[in-house]
């Protein structure tokens, strides 16, 4: 037993790792600790060539996952967009952990990294005992990653300064980093690559240049186009997420997730359900982990205010605040979408009239 | 000693086979070659080879005494029969038809069989196709192989699994194997299908016995099993008794690239014909390379930025899931996935925007001179009988009750016409006789109107269904609700109720994705016209009526942010357009909510002080006149327009707003009268004098009856307004004669002095 509230992902599946590379026949590129099509079964799930059935990582569509992967067996890196919540973070630490069975390189990008977290550091008590020397050089995960020939995973990459991202040009088109101050260089050793994520919602955070972006092969990862595996990946997180907030689930809560999330999908995807009338999308994401957000806060509402009763009531306000992002556009796409929609289904009622009082 | 039969089995609009038949071809030099295809069209085929016929085009059939019974065999430049009877006629060979005349499809079908698929065959749309009643394995097995071998491309798995041999011969062995091994497990053929074999067989039997040299049979891939086997004569024979008589007449018409695509339709399409076009033109080595530039260069003429190396990682990409996928050269699918990746910064969308060009193209055929292109004239000969209306060179009048059989009938036919751009009849009355039972036309024909009708065969063979497919194409092209009203408008009076639901789905899109309020609020006139329209004739206008409500509704929601803040000429445009909008709310008789939804914005109009004072005033006498705003509110809301607090172009915005073209108003109205008449007087000299032209259009449509009743009104012993005053007696005698002398002395000038 650990300690460790998570492990990495290649321990937790380190049985199904284990069971892929066994029986992997197939040309593996250099570096790599599994072959490209066991990798893409490790993520998408099936059975091992021993029979052990391999848990599914990502649900969606498979054809991503294989060029996320193709894409990493030539010398391109890959950038995983989505809006938040869709599992990016995720699949690149899989895909880390199943192409070099090392997922911890990582480095979060934030707007304070600035170059030394990127490219290498300096221990300042030996830099002044001796002057540089590759003793006083403090690696960071990308240093590490070029000479072990890992993977290395960049967080969050467009919230990086963009002069601090531009240091990567040089790492991910001649696969080197020179280090000026000793007259030396880091040549990346074979199957070093880079995995970066970003969220393509928020436009303009620091922007990539586009010298870097064409460096990247990008693959957008989507949200749930199935509406049940929605509703079913939001009261399974509701559920969860009550309990540790000590909150007591109502019954009717997976009636009120399926309202919100229906509501939720045709927005988010401008049309209703039937496909028969078409709508205007609000500026907010709406992704699944919004649904999640508006069902706790709607819950904690019950709790502590409303005798444990979930409804519209309690829930309306949440949704204002998740759909209403701008409060001019999103007000008129909202109340377009209660008028021509919501108000015509007599089981949306008490929604229709609490949000419209809201509006 | 008999001749060599080789049989050939393609695929239909394959360019794989296609090249792949031709090298054939080339190696076996046969003296004839035979044909999937209608054999009472066999004189026909030569003129495909004909240099001034461009591909695509198809092969038309039609029952003689009904063209609405029609079927189209199109080819394309990569279509294996094609090519096939371009090598034929290069090569001095016979070509010939060999398949189920066209009679046999075309008969009408015998009642106790009805209730077969037969109907949907000789309904006459372009799904009629030959092939149209058999399954999707029947139609294209090359494409069930390949979605079986998780292909989405049939093209592409024709290239990884069956031309990884490098001679011709093995490749149609190949196809011969898989297909029998195909038949084997699936159900013997039966009824017409079995029929079309055996007329096949047939047909290549005499044929052997016609020539020494070798024949080429040239048929989909899922019949060459059955054409080799042996099967005797009479049993063949007896499969084909009771063929029913039918006299056809056959052409060429040109055909389009977007209706060879499967979405148009066409059963046996494929779904990128611009694929296809492209695998056929580029050398079999560099068709990665020259598809991923063909896609560079549509994203350039999109604006986005792609460079050279970004195109070369995209070859590269695809090259690498191609392996990963097990496949020996990157395919449909590798290139798309890469070009999302590499190209479009993985954005779906961004290739979406591309992909329609690219994948389905806009080639348009076009067809010999020589080729007989009669249908459509032939079809009007008919309708014109049939509606008893005869084309005269002189203008004749024409009056039509629409709430007759006959009636409705000679009006369809006419405003079908007027649709194809054969305008033979002209509405006397365009636009005021949408709401009545009863048309007026002007007839004239004349001569090139026979030509221009003709240009419409790409379209369609009857004149119903070149309108449908014109009317079509022109919603592809329409771009805003407006155009999009009237379109639906027109569709509505030709009776074409595909296209009328198709404008009314296009109407819908288009109005949930526009946010543009005059757009919304323009396209409510005509499709008010539309609903009224319906009403006074047989056609279930619900659906519009509700689409009408909706986009009422999205209209009035945006109208109070889209009002304000605009420039005078946008204010008067948006005072036109709320105007006719409204006109349209009465018209169409909307009550009930959305009515209300409607008025509550002309209201938040009038109480925004960001909106230009014209339109606040155009909106307050709507109000005012659907009796929304009670007499004294309205006399209150001008006396606060028209307060001397208020700017005076303001005031005189709000004045021209609300009175403009509602001068008669004041006669009636004497809250009204008095507050005008309030603000007026308060004018300083030198406003007034600014004002002047703005009264002088606002009282102008009074005639001189109604002037006379307003001064009456307004000087009159009943009236309150200036006291002391009266109008003289006799005013109306003195005044022109008043008029005159000024007039004399305002234009006579200083030559005068």
């Amino acid at each position: 037993m650990t300690e460790a509230l998570r492990l990495p992902a290649e321990k937790i599946h380190a049985a199904e790792l284990e069971a892929l590379k066994a029986d992997d026949k197939e040309r593996r590129p250099p570096g790599w600790a599994l072959s490209p099509r066991a990798a893409v079964t490790y993520l998408m799930g099936g059975k091992a060539a021993n029979g052990m059935p391999i848990s599914a990582k990502y649900v969606g569509d498979k054809r991503l996952i294989e060029t996320a992967v193709a894409t990493l067996a030539t010398d391109r890196a890959l950038l995983l967009l989505g809006v938040p919540g869709t599992a990016k973070s995720w699949v690149s630490e899989h895909l880390a952990a199943a192409v070099s069975g090392d997922s911890t390189m990582v480095i979060q990008c934030t707007a304070g990294t600035d170059e030394n977290q990127v490219r290498y550091g300096w221990n300042y008590a030996q830099l002044l005992a001796h002057g540089p020397s590759r003793q006083a050089l403090v690696p960071t995960p990308l240093f590490r990653a070029m000479e072990a020939g890992k993977l290395c995973r960049l967080e969050e990459l467009t919230r990086m300064g963009s002069d601090v991202q531009d240091t990567l040009i040089t790492v991910l088109s001649e696969k080197m980093m020179p280090i000026p101050e000793l007259n030396e260089s880091v040549y990346a050793v074979r199957g070093f690559n880079v995995i970066a994520t970003a969220n393509n919602r928020d436009k303009g955070v620091n922007e990539l240049s586009s010298a870097l972006k064409r460096r990247f092969n990008v693959v957008v990862l989507p949200l749930p186009d199935d509406m049940e595996q929605e509703i079913a990946i939001v009261t399974k997180r509701v559920g969860e997420m009550a309990q540790s907030l000590d909150l007591p689930a109502p019954k009717n809560v997976s009636e009120e997730v399926a309202r919100v999330v229906a509501i939720f999908r045709e927005l988010r995807g401008g049309a209703t359900m039937d496909g028969k009338i078409t709508l205007k999308t609000p500026s907010g994401t709406l992704s699944t982990a919004e649904a999640i957000a508006v069902m706790i806060g709607g819950l904690s509402q019950a709790a502590f205010f409303n005798g444990g009763k979930l409804s519209a009531e309690g829930l309306a306000p949440n949704m204002i605040g998740a759909i209403v992002k701008d409060p001019v556009q999103d007000k008129v796409v909202l109340e377009e979408y209660l008028e021509t929609v919501l108000k015509k289904r007599p089981d949306y009622a008490d929604y229709y009239h609490m949000l419209s009082d809201l509006t | 000693m008999a001749s060599e039969i080789r049989i050939f089995g393609i695929r239909h609009h394959g360019p794989g086979s296609a090249r792949r038949l031709v090298e054939a071809l080339d190696e076996l030099r046969p003296s004839m070659v035979l044909i999937e295809g209608p054999s009472d069209a066999s004189d026909l085929l030569p003129m495909l080879a004909d240099p001034a016929m461009v591909p695509p085009a198809a092969l038309l059939t039609y029952a003689a005494d009904d063209p609405t019974r029609s079927i189209f065999w199109p080819f394309a430049t990569y279509s294996p029969e094609y090519q096939a009877a371009c090598w034929a006629v290069r090569s001095g060979a016979t070509a010939r038809f060999i398949d189920l005349p066209a009679s046999w499809r075309l008969a009408p079908p015998p009642s106790e069989e009805s209730a077969e698929t037969e109907a949907e065959a000789t309904d006459g749309a372009p799904e009629a196709e030959p092939d149209a009643e058999v399954q999707m394995l029947e139609r294209d097995p090359v494409g069930v192989l390949a979605k079986a071998g998780g292909y989405e491309d049939g093209e592409s798995w024709w290239r990884d699994i069956i031309e990884e041999n490098p001679k011709p011969g093995p490749v149609f062995a190949a196809i011969t194997e898989a297909m029998t091994a195909l038949r084997e497990a699936s159900t013997p053929v039966q009824g017409k299908e079995a029929a079309r074999e055996a007329h096949m067989r047939l047909e290549i039997a005499k044929a052997a016995k016609e020539t020494e040299g070798a024949i080429a049979v040239v048929c989909g891939a899922w019949h060459v099993p059955a054409l080799r086997a042996k099967v005797s004569t009479t049993a063949d024979r007896a499969l084909l008794k009771g063929a029913p008589r039918q006299k056809i007449m056959a052409t060429w018409a040109p055909w389009t690239s977007p209706r060879l695509a499967f979405a148009s339709g066409y059963g046996a399409g494929v779904a990128a014909p611009g694929w296809c076009a492209h695998l056929w033109v580029a050398p079999r080595h560099e068709i990665a390379t020259r598809w991923l530039a063909r896609i560079a260069g549509a994203l350039r003429d999109e604006g986005h930025l792609v460079s050279t190396a970004s195109v070369i990682e995209a070859e590269r990409l695809a090259v690498s899931i191609a392996a990963l996928r097990g496949r020996p050269a990157p395919g449909f699918e590798e290139l798309r996935e890469a070009a999302i990746a590499c190209l479009c910064f993985g954005e779906s969308l961004v290739w979406q925007t591309i992909a329609q060009h690219l994948l389905i193209g806009g080639e348009v055929g076009r067809i010999p001179d020589n080729v007989p292109l009669a249908p459509l004239l032939e079809d009007l000969q008919r309708e014109q009988k049939r509606v008893r209306l005869k084309p005269e060179a002189l203008d004749r009048e024409l009056a039509i009750d629409l709430r007759s059989e006959s009636g409705v009938d000679r009006s369809t036919l006419l405003h079908r016409l007027t649709l194809l751009g054969v305008p033979w009849g002209k509405l006397a009355d365009a636009g005021r006789s949408r709401g009545t039972f009863r048309e007026r036309w002007v007839l004239r024909w004349e001569p090139e109107f026979a030509v221009r009708l003709v240009e419409n065969l790409v379209y369609g063979p009857t004149i119903a269904q070149a309108a449908a497919g014109r009317i079509s194409a022109e919603f592809d092209k329409a771009s805003d609700l407006k155009a999009l009203a009237n379109l639906v408008f027109s569709a509505l009076t030709a009776r074409l109720p595909d296209a009328v639901e198709r404008g009314i789905a296009l109407i819908e899109q288009r109005a949930a994705q526009t946010s543009d309020c005059l757009e919304l609020l323009a396209a409510l006139p005509p499709l008010a016209d539309t609903v009224r329209y319906g009403q006074a004739r047989p056609t279930d206008a619900d659906q519009l009526a509700f689409l009408l409500t909706r986009i009422l509704v999205q209209g009035a929601l945006a109208l109070p942010y889209a009002a304000r803040g605009l420039d005078q000429g946008a204010a008067a445009t948006m005072r036109g357009v709320i105007l006719s909008a409204d006109g349209a709310v009465t018209l169409a008789e909307i009550g009930g909510d959305e009515q209300k939804a409607w008025r509550q914005a002309l209201r938040a109009l009038i109480e925004d002080t960001q909106v230009a004072p014209l339109i606040a005033g155009a909106s307050a006498r709507l109000l005012y006149e659907a009796e929304e705003l009670s007499p004294d509110d309205a006399a209150m809301l001008l006396g606060r327009a028209l307060s001397p607090g208020r700017a005076v172009a303001d005031a005189a915005g709000f004045f021209e707003g609300f009175f403009e073209g509602g001068g008669e108003r004041l006669i009636h109205d004497r809250g009204l009268r008095d507050a005008v008449d309030r603000w007026m007087q308060s004018l300083d000299e030198q406003h007034f004098t600014e004002h002047l032209p703005l009264f002088r259009r606002a009282f102008s449509n009074l005639d001189r009856m109604q002037r006379r009743r307003l001064l009456d009104a307004l000087f009159g012993r009943a009236s309150a307004g200036l006291p002391g005053r009266t109008l003289a007696p006799n005013v109306e005698e003195i005044w022109p004669r008043h008029l005159e002398r000024l007039t004399a002395i305002l234009t006579a000038g200083p030559a005068n002095e």
